[in-house]
């Protein structure tokens, strides 16, 4: 039996990455996806296993490190935390700010350790069924993936969709690997093109330029923080958790469900798990008063979405949020191709990728639990001295990608520029990365299976899985519509 | 059933048509989505007089800036190597955003001989100390201890 080795590194570079990821989540307008993509090309300088302790710490410390705002500013620091400020606020406000940040930490743990346990579970005999899949079947998996993009654009849905494709056909520029010919370069750029355009640029300008250009618009104004840890009118006790275990094991789960659906981000894990425990709530009406069941609710579900986004990702190779999209890119920068046959080829990195996330969860505890009244005082960092440094890291992060490229310095400034044009013009920014990611492998699958059939399009409603999948594009489509009118239905009726 | 003829020689142009196709057929489904919501609330179809791309009082300094400074830094690193390139724009980056003002404090400070007690003043030695160790930091971290390659 193959195993990795765990030692003093890992353990380090996990650490590393949960406190850089607490930093990221705790500063509004940062996010964990950003800091993976700043941070992926460390990668370069470790194996995979290693690197993913430091990627996996960033991304449980980046959404876990969104309470603290919420919490004390009433400002979520990523959106997985949309709903922790709703009740984590007003109970600041009487005082008791320790207390909602010590149970927000405690809930997210439970959380990230319930969507440990599924990732575990789920994810072997999912990529066991998904290994009998033809060429038809993923390509019609990864047409799936893209519909549910686009379901979940609320109220833009079509642009969610051309979004979605316009990434897919940026992902076809280059060279065609059955041929080797190229196409849509321009003869000037031939041979930087020659292989499309890296990955890393693309989605470090996406996720780390445009929030640049966005904050530089509106003038980097710092908010007002002010907070006050010294007069606590009530301290934390486990006990406060006495009567939540069925609402920690429903945020956990609902949370990881979300995560497994692709597109789906952890805002919508929040919101559907506390509108959950408000529903279901003999005291609907306490809720946003500053009750815990709400703060539980919220945080139990954004880092149950963890685990869940990893399930897709290492079964079926489609990343379940962004920031799994970006990490799709430290197995590629390994050459390893997640899918389903990553666990049976890799036994090695899906035990590693375990102990890397359960190890996040506990590390994330341990450094915020009880020095929390210190960490607080991240949120003080001004942004206008962070982002210097973070255009720095990106410098060296896009050269980096191609052992030193200058060519893909300014790839990642384009697609800064395209990302801000198309956020401007209100088009999802990780649905065009999503489509630029699964591009290769949808022009891929398409192309095999064409080539199977001899050319006949009906051999894409010959398999039975095939037809499966049709049906959820299908549901996926409808839900899509119905979602849209409901939607625009509210927006009339709160306009009027 | 429609058929797809399949030639090694040009399948690379097999799916990029489709997809092109996909986003003709998108865009004009959005352009007549557009066409109705102008003609339900009245409005023209193309409106460039009320357009405006940027939010109002949108920062007219920092945004050009910080680009213009991007655009500088990718040739300065060539032209004068990745640390004394990445100190000088790390500075620069920061004077940009904290603010341009804090420069008109350079004579004041060295005419009163008051530097560390002039807050503006401050502001920028915090700049070139963060620029400094920021970027000797990075160049050691990553170039030295782990051999990344750096421009």
């Amino acid at each position: 039996m193959e195993v990795f080795t765990f030692g003093i590194s890992q353990l380090v570079m996990s650490f590393v990455g949960v406190v850089i990821g607490i930093i990221f989540g705790a500063l509004p307008g940062m996010t964990a996806t950003m800091a993976i993509a700043i941070f992926l090309p460390l990668t370069y300088a470790y194996d995979l296993t290693t690197s993913l302790f430091l990627l996996l710490g960033l991304y449980v410390g980046g959404i876990s490190g969104g309470l603290i705002p919420a919490i004390l500013i009433n400002i979520p620091g990523t959106p997985s935390s949309i709903c922790t400020g709703f009740d984590g606020y007003p109970m600041a406000k009487r005082g008791e700010a320790l207390r909602a940040l010590r149970i927000g930490i405690t809930a997210s743990l439970i959380g990230g350790l319930i969507s440990l346990a599924c990732l575990w579970f789920f994810t072997p005999p999912l990529a066991r069924v998904a290994i009998n899949f033809s060429s038809i079947e993923k390509f019609l998996i990864i047409l799936f993936a893209l519909t549910i993009i686009a379901a979940l654009s609320k109220g833009a849905m079509i642009k969610g969709i051309f979004a979605g494709f316009l990434g897919v056909l940026i992902a076809l520029v280059g060279q065609f690997a059955d041929n080797n010919k190229m196409r849509m370069v321009p003869d000037l750029f031939r041979v930087d093109l020659r292989m499309g355009f890296q990955l890393l640029p693309v989605l470090i300008g996406l996720f780390a330029l445009v929030q640049i250009f966005q904050e530089a618009e509106t003038g980097m104004k710092e908010e007002h923080r002010k907070m006050d840890l010294n007069h606590e009118t009530r301290s934390f006790s486990f006990k406060d958790f006495k009567g939540q275990g069925f609402n920690l094991l429903r945020s956990g789960l609902i949370g990881t469900f979300v995560g497994v659906l692709p597109g789906v981000g952890g805002s919508a894990a929040s919101l559907l798990s506390y509108s959950q425990a408000k529903s279901m709530s003999k005291h609907p009406e306490k809720f946003g008063t500053g009750l815990i069941d709400g703060l539980i609710a919220s945080e139990g579900s954004n880092n149950g979405l963890t685990g869940g986004a990893l399930i897709p990702l290492l079964s079926l190779g489609i990343p379940g949020d962004s920031t799994t999209a970006v990490l799709i890119g430290a197995f590629m920068l390994q050459g390893i191709q997640v899918g389903p046959l990553f666990i049976m080829n890799n036994p090695e990195i899906w035990r590693a990728i375990l102990i890397a996330l359960g190890l996040a969860n506990i590390l994330m505890f341990v450094i915020m639990f009880y020095p929390i009244k210190h960490i607080v005082k991240v949120i003080n960092f001004p942004k206008t001295r962070i982002y210097p440094v973070i255009i720095l890291l990106c410098t060296v992060g896009s050269y980096a990608t191609q052992n030193g490229n200058m060519f893909d310095v300014w790839a990642m400034v384009f697609f800064g520029l395209v990302g801000y044009v198309l956020w401007k013009f209100g088009f999802s920014i990780p649905s065009f990365l999503i489509g630029f990611i699964l591009g290769d492998d949808l022009e891929k699958y398409f192309v095999d299976s064409i080539k199977g059939s001899g050319g006949n399009l009906a051999t894409f409603f010959s398999r039975p899985i095939g037809n499966v999948i049709w049906v959820l594009i299908l549901i996926s489509l409808a839900y899509a519509f119905y979602d849209e009118y409901k939607s625009n239905k509210k927006a009339k009726k709160a306009k009027a | 059933m429609l058929r797809i003829s399949y030639k090694p020689s040009t399948s690379h142009w097999l799916f990029p048509p489709i997809i092109m196709g996909i986003l003709v057929f998108l865009m004009v489904i959005m352009l007549i989505q557009r066409a109705f919501k102008c003609k339900k609330q009245g409005k023209p179809f193309l409106n460039f007089k009320n357009y405006h791309f940027f939010v109002a009082n949108w920062d007219t300094v920092r945004l050009p800036g910080s680009l213009v400074l991007l655009l500088l830094y990718i040739p300065a690193m060539n032209l004068l190597g990745f640390l004394p390139a990445s100190i000088l724009f790390i500075f620069l980056f920061n004077v940009l955003f904290v603010g341009l003002g804090q420069l008109a404090s350079i004579p004041v400070a060295f005419k009163t001989k008051k530097f560390w007690s002039n807050p503006d003043f401050r502001s920028l030695l915090i700049s070139l100390i963060i620029s400094v160790v920021g970027s000797t930091v990075i160049w050691f971290l990553f170039g030295q201890v782990f051999k990344i390659t750096l421009p």
